[in-house]
């Protein structure tokens, strides 16, 4: 390979919601792009999870599962009081329980980690870790910790926090940025002044937990002076540099592995108080340390989607035109977090030339918010869909036509054209499926059992962009490893990237194997978050197996003295175009002995000037027992534009999932506090109520067919996140369908239903 | 006390409190009975005790001297897989994987009663096992593609 004639170049990247401008690379090569019409033998293909069986056989090598040798466990001590200050820890007989190794305090730690900090901001916040040969010692140990707090003044809702004193120290206002944030495109005032119908409505929704299955989990092991942590997370180099930062070592002697992780949802983006409690034991100790979150840590101290109250007021024309839309939120992030708000999908669902939000992002003395699914999103289209709805009916007008009217065709945030919205053909092919135009013959307003119908749409930023690196390497009997420091979160992303690679090969597919998850091995990638690890990393997967092929193909031009281009590879066999020549790679790497034939990738930077987003509309059909107040889902039907599916059944799972996690959302999850300690009252997933199996509708999920080959080499966008963002709303307006009442307030538990039902019969 | 697991005797003393779930996962190395909650509230640490399902966290270990355990090491493995686990792979029934070894589990105590579940049979009896990834119709629709398999025979 010649020296490279790279360049460094600034792109927009959307993560999270939020644009960020960045400074990166661009590649010497650019890739043609696989177009909609490309004919491709792996990609698109419904491969089986490669690693399916380990999970089904047990074995996959979960963080929690590990027991290194003379490995010890840690457990926090929590303050039970939401503010205040730590006067006294008294740890004298904790110390001599059985098994007892260490206890941590803030003294015993580096500053950076900001562990056990004598100001206690929240119930729940750690205040001292307990170290013991077994995990049943050091839960009774910490038991015995006594802690002494000076109670504070807290504030647990926005109200109080709004107006009393600052919820920690160090804080001026307890708003972020010290007023609420306010973005305006166009004149609202005065176009509400002159609209034909204006409504505000007002809709609340509720302080959710991303309950993964597996809880934060870490294990430290040390080496002399480099250290190795087994972690879950949904970003491995984000926790390796986080503890290379808080505990003062440089970068290359910190190790982070991930090889398979039960669910993270948006809360395991970075290392955390167990990482640096771990870390901190096993250097002390010198023996590797497990620290794992109990389910009630779990549930209070690893995030949250906040809740929020939205004002939104819509005025539109008589034929449906949107011409204003209004937002004013509280959102409450708790003692941390970031802007995550409502707000932006309103400047972007519909076209509308002119809109306002203006959000009060508050802390309060709770557990901090943490990004959770389209954070913002979800709770954002809550707000808008049911407000939309109310101006539908309003009109006289269906729903769909209302929103099939106001269809955003350009990126109104940014003011460019998209790659590609197909959000038109996903309302009508989502119609179509559910039978949304006949549904008046199934829709149900009197008796016991109401029927009723709902629609919602969704956006989301899904180019994803640099950097992002993989290298493709063939080994000597011709199989192919893909490298790259990415992780799998239950996605399918080590199946997704031996597809990419073996498309580019020209490989069989069971011959190609993904190595991810371990900083040690693969070259950056960035936290599996946004819904861009596809978009972001399987062009890169492509460039390095593309390179790989050609030094493949100089070997065997070599060895069957021929041109180069005179050879073509597929399903893992070199052949002479036109005759019946051909050599399998093993027999060509054979050949070359340990010369080792490997690519290197790099994602190029994102087509400037242009918007890159999924879109999708999901219909809901329910019933609503009006006696009871209990709400069955019975049909979800989701058509989504994410550009080209690589794996479409692993693609169905992940849209399946946002689906559920959007139903829990809608009818049955919400964090409960306690209002004087700020406690949630609901830590269990008993009380804490998740979908289970006798919750789950009948789920019609759909991928427009095609490619966007302007967003990337792969024409691929994300499907993760725009899952979960229709479906509550969807849902919601189903219900008020059914009830003929509208809703304001998620989750709509039977009390709420019967609640709504009540005030409208007042 | 003596108990089976994995249809192997197993001689041991256990501490008198230690729930099977720390026995099975500390003391033999059976990690695939996971601990998502550690107290009897999503399923993800059920095995079989004398062939019922049991959350092992609220078991203890004592309490099932004489009786003979079944984990999903016990099921089958990567390269014996059981009719059950292999129609996990082909349903794509395991997104992160975390809750399937209980499902499976619980799985396996149904079609041991019901050899041909209705969709709302494997959903009452696999409503004790949450999963967070929403993978519930993948993993009904695995249940089910199992017992036609075993009926006709061609199980492994
Ligand atoms: S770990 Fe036993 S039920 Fe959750
Ligand atoms: S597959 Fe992740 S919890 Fe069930």
């Amino acid at each position: 390979m010649t020296g490279p004639n790279r360049r460094f170049v600034s792109t927009t990247v959307e993560v999270e919601g939020r644009v960020e401008t960045r400074v990166v690379e661009v590649p010497a090569v650019t890739l043609a792009p696989w177009d909609a019409d490309a004919a491709l033998t792996h990609v698109g293909a419904r491969a089986q999870r490669v690693d399916g069986l380990l999970k089904a056989a047990g074995r996959a090598p979960y963080t929690t599962d590990l027991a290194r040798p003379g490995m010890a466990h840690a457990v926090f001590v929590r303050a039970q009081v939401p503010r205040g200050r730590i006067t006294a820890i008294d740890t004298t007989a904790a110390r001599a329980m059985p098994g007892v190794l260490d206890i941590l305090l803030a003294a015993d730690v580096p500053a950076r980690t900001r562990l056990f900090l004598p100001d206690v901001t929240y119930a729940g916040a750690p205040v001292a870790a307990v170290c013991a040969e077994t995990l049943a010692q050091a839960e009774a140990a910490a038991r015995a910790v006594r802690v002494t707090i000076e109670p504070g003044e807290a504030a647990i809702t926005p109200e109080q926090a709004l107006a009393g004193a600052p919820v920690r120290p160090g804080l001026t206002s307890n708003q972020s940025g010290g007023a609420p944030k306010v973005r305006q495109r166009g004149d609202v005032d005065t176009a509400l002044a002159t609209a034909d119908v204006v409504l505000t409505r007002e809709v609340r929704t509720p302080c959710v937990l991303h309950s993964a299955m597996e809880p934060h989990a870490a294990v430290a092991e040390w080496s002399g002076d480099a250290l190795t942590v087994w972690e879950s997370t949904q970003g491995i180099f984000r926790v390796r540099d986080g503890l290379a930062k808080a505990l003062g070592l440089p970068v290359h002697r910190v190790r982070v592995i991930c090889e398979a992780m039960g669910g993270g949802f948006g809360a395991k983006n970075y290392a955390g108080p167990h990482t640096f409690t771990a870390a901190v034991l096993a250097r002390r100790l010198r023996r590797p340390v497990s620290c794992v979150l109990d389910r009630a840590g779990e549930q209070i101290d690893s995030g949250n989607r906040s809740s929020t109250w939205q004002r939104i007021t819509i005025g539109a024309r008589r034929d449906g035109t949107l011409v204003a839309i209004d937002l004013d939120a509280i959102i409450p992030l708790g003692i941390g977090g970031w802007d995550g708000g409502p707000g932006d999908l309103f400047h972007e669902l519909y076209a509308c030339p002119n809109v306002r939000t203006r959000e009060a992002f508050v802390y309060t003395n709770t557990g901090a918010m943490a990004s959770f699914r389209a954070p913002g999103h979800a709770e954002g289209a809550v707000g808008l869909e049911l407000t939309l709805n109310a101006i539908a009916a309003e009109l006289g007008l269906d729903p769909l036509v209302l929103r099939e009217r106001n269809i955003a065709t350009r990126d109104q945030k940014q003011d460019r054209p998209y790659t590609g919205n197909r959000l038109a053909e996903c309302y009508t092919e989502g119609a179509r499926r559910i039978g949304w135009h006949d549904r008046a013959g199934r829709t149900v307003r009197d008796g016991r059992l109401r029927r009723g119908f709902g629609v919602a749409a969704q956006v989301w930023g899904t180019g994803g962009g640099p950097p992002s690196y993989a290298t493709v390497r063939l080994n000597t009997d011709g199989t192919a490893d893909v490298l790259s420091g990415t992780q799998d979160l239950g996605t399918g992303t080590r199946t997704i990237l031996a597809q990419v690679a073996a498309e580019s090969l020209g490989h069989r597919l069971d011959a190609v194997r993904a190595v991810i998850g371990d900083t040690a091995t693969g070259p950056y990638s960035g936290n599996s978050w946004g819904s861009i690890t596809v978009a972001s990393l399987t062009p890169a997967v492509r460039m390095a197996a593309e390179e790989a092929r050609r030094g493949l193909l100089e070997a065997a031009a070599g060895i069957l003295d021929v041109a180069v281009d005179a050879l073509e590879t597929r399903e893992g066999r070199v052949h002479v175009r036109d005759t019946d020549r051909s050599l399998a790679f093993g027999e060509v790497t054979a050949k070359l002995g340990n010369v080792m034939i490997m690519g290197q990738g790099a994602r190029g930077p994102n087509p400037s000037g242009t918007g890159i987003v999924t879109t999708g509309a999901q219909f809901a059909e329910v019933e609503v027992d009006v006696e009871t107040g209990v709400v069955r889902v019975v049909t979800i039907v989701a058509v989504h534009d994410a550009g080209r599916i690589v794996n479409p059944t692993l693609a169905e799972s992940q849209l399946e999932g946002g689906i559920i996690q959007g139903l829990g959302y809608a009818l049955f999850e919400e964090r409960a506090l306690d209002a004087r300690l700020g406690l949630p009252l609901n830590v269990g997933l008993h009380d804490y109520k998740i979908p289970t199996h006798a919750d789950i509708p009948v789920i019609d999920g759909h991928f427009l067919d095609g490619a966007d080959p302007l967003a990337n080499p792969v024409g691929a966008r994300g499907i993760a996140e725009p899952a979960i963002i229709p479906t509550a709303p969807a849902i919601a307006g189903a219900v008020a369908d059914a009830l003929g009442v509208e809703v304001s307030e998620l989750p709509l538990t039977p009390w709420r239903v019967l609640g709504a039902l009540d005030g409208a019969s007042r | 006390m003596r108990l089976i697991v994995n249809g192997r005797p197993v001689d041991a003393d256990p501490p008198g409190h230690q729930p099977l779930l720390d026995f099975l996962r500390d003391a033999c190395g059976l990690t695939g009975t996971k601990r998502g909650c550690d107290r009897g509230e999503c399923g993800a640490c059920t095995v079989l005790v004398d062939g019922e399902p049991t959350l092992s966290c609220l078991a203890l270990a004592h309490g099932c001297d004489g009786q003979s355990v079944q984990t999903i090491e016990g099921l089958g493995d990567v390269d014996a897989p059981h009719t059950l686990q292999e129609a996990f792979v082909a349903e794509d029934a395991a997104q992160c994987g975390f809750c399937t070894p209980g499902q499976l589990m619980a799985a396996t105590a149904l079609l041991a009663r019901v050899a041909d579940p209705s969709e709302a049979e494997v959903r009452a009896a696999l409503s004790g096992n949450l999963c967070r990834c929403g993978t519930h119709p993948k993993i009904v629709r695995a249940v089910r593609r199992a017992a036609a398999t075993l009926r006709t025979g061609d199980a492994t």
